[in-house]
């Protein structure tokens, strides 16, 4: 899978809270410029900025050109792809697992013990 | 990045083992056609019926307590055996292949809802 790459980089990034509470505030607002997002946080505008450019080398937001500034919006892409990987090997664990269960129970039946669910007479 | 199952069931860690390690027996829950070395470095060939094939090789073995498959696509598994109450506990982790930093799924929980949303 070449996302494998991306969904690193995005988890690298959602590692700091600070980037996570970023994320979140250009998701609620749409869109939003770094000067946007200063103004409502106790950091100076060029730290927003490049925290913001850093998230959007993770590929977790869009950066478009705005006038001076550079407006941001979310790309869930990279998330989905994540949590995509996370459901269905989880899921395939969760099939294996109780195929495994399924499996001991019959080898013991079929070695030491009488099967558990079947009478014989 | 990882995945992470547990379950505890009622045989004994030597029997679990077995499960694990002989290809006739994984072959009834783990892949439909199994071809296994079990032992340090040795290989491992998967098949699944829908012509799906997956190559591994056994980078750790600790009889009865722990098996460590690196894919040869990236990623591994680990597989740890530990006696528990009324038989043997299995715990599974399995790792995303390029798993560099790790991050609790929680802290994924505000931004999912966010941009889902």
């Amino acid at each position: 899978m070449d996302s494998d790459g991306g969904v690193d980089r995005v988890f690298a990034a959602l590692g700091d809270p600070g980037r996570r509470s970023l994320v979140e505030a250009v998701a609620k607002r749409g869109t939003a410029t770094a000067t946007e997002l200063a103004a409502e946080r106790p950091i100076t505008r060029q730290a927003v900025a490049k925290q913001l450019s850093a998230l959007a080398e993770a590929g977790l937001l869009r950066a478009t050109r705005s006038g001076r500034e550079t407006r941001y919006e979310v790309t869930p892409a990279p998330l989905e792809d994540a949590v995509e990987w996370m459901v269905s090997v989880g899921a395939a664990w969760d099939e294996r697992l109780a195929a495994l269960r399924r499996s001991l129970a019959q080898g013991k039946s079929r070695s030491t013990r009488q099967p558990p669910d079947e009478s014989r007479s | 990045m990882e995945v992470e199952r547990e379950i505890v069931v009622p045989e004994t860690p030597d029997e679990v083992w077995e499960a694990l390690t002989v290809p006739e027996r994984l072959e009834e829950w783990f892949a439909t056609e199994v071809e296994l070395d079990a032992s340090p470095d040795g290989d491992a060939v998967f098949r699944w019926g829908d012509g799906d094939e997956r190559r591994a090789v056994v980078r750790e073995l600790e009889e009865e307590e722990r098996l460590v498959l690196d894919w040869d696509d990236g990623g591994s598994v680990v597989v740890e055996l530990e006696p528990a109450d009324g038989g043997t506990r299995v715990r599974v982790v399995e790792s995303s292949p390029d798993f560099g930093t790790a991050l609790e799924l929680r802290a994924l929980g505000p931004v999912w809802t966010a941009t889902a949303a």
